[in-house]
């Protein structure tokens, strides 16, 4: 714990943020996708919506293990991603038998991608990106301010 | 006839250090790292998109402490005998391996490096300031606290 701790925190929140952009990005532009897998006996699968798990960074074993052993806790030590996921929502059929990914009764299967979700997705981790560039913005004005006392 | 009296100053190493003590000799060295750092995290950001390139990084306040601490010194029958601890480089740069971030091999987290940058700077400042404090500190007692 040091006096850079909160721009840690909000560092690791910036890399959480970014990654969640990266991955609404990534189902915005697979949003057509009908061959996103290709299965072992030739079949394809289309893209399957991806989110994001954001987790407290002190969460871990370390962290219990001190607890237990010393009752202290490295409390708040900001977020992190730990893992992606993959939304289990069913495909949207659309009809379409000219489609070369249409199967016997000319359904095409599309990815499970809700656009709606997607901006509001996108608007939730732009505004959270801000959010901590504005506070790690105030860590930082504070620390330059306490090199001011007494002068 | 003349009498002569030497007055030897038996070290003057041990002088210097009465005079200006410790702390210029760790500010210097505090802010040696802290320029080696910058210079490292812009390295690190020049280098953002560079497939296999793993990000860098200067590590020196544990080193720092163990240098301050000093209790273990190796026994050196020969100057050419590596010290246990040198006080030159009581930082190294290391290399970050176990980290992921892109799926070109790159591991740069832009937004950890942009802060570790602004947190280097406020070190670099609290550093100088308080080695202006230092030297405004000796130049009042050699102005006689006028």
């Amino acid at each position: 714990m040091s006096i850079f701790h909160g721009f840690n925190i909000n560092a690791s929140a910036l890399t959480a943020q970014r990654l969640r952009m990266d991955v609404t990005s990534a189902n915005i532009a697979n949003a057509h996708t009908t061959r996103a897998t290709i299965n072992e006996d030739g079949t394809v699968e289309p893209y399957r919506r991806r989110m994001v798990v954001l987790q407290s960074n002190g969460n871990d074993f370390k962290n219990y293990l001190q607890r237990a052993r010393f009752g202290t806790q490295q409390g708040n030590n900001g977020v992190r991603a730990t893992r992606i996921i993959e939304d289990q929502e069913p495909f949207k059929p659309v009809y379409d038998p000219a489609h070369p990914d249409a199967d016997e009764t000319g359904y095409v299967y599309y990815p499970n991608v809700d656009p709606l979700k997607e901006m509001v997705d996108m608007v939730s981790a732009t505004r959270s990106y801000e959010a901590n560039v504005t506070a790690l913005n105030a860590s930082k004005d504070m620390l330059l301010k306490a090199l001011e006392i007494g002068r | 006839m003349y009498k002569t009296t030497k007055i030897r100053i038996r070290n003057w190493g041990d002088f210097r250090m009465k005079l200006f003590g410790q702390t210029i000799h760790t500010l210097e060295r505090a802010l040696n790292y802290s320029a080696l750092r910058n210079e490292t995290i812009s390295n690190n950001i020049a280098n953002v998109d560079t497939p296999n390139y793993k990000s860098k990084d200067v590590v020196f306040k544990d080193m720092l402490h163990d240098a301050m601490k000093n209790n273990l010194q190796a026994k050196r029958t020969n100057e050419r005998h590596l010290p246990f601890t040198s006080a030159n480089d009581a930082f190294q740069v290391i290399t970050r391996k176990n980290t992921a971030y892109s799926h070109n091999g790159n591991n740069v987290d832009i937004d950890k490096e942009m802060s570790n940058s602004a947190q280097n700077q406020i070190y670099y400042r609290s550093m100088v300031d308080r080695l202006n404090g230092k030297f405004n500190t000796l130049q009042t007692v050699i102005r006689g606290g006028r």
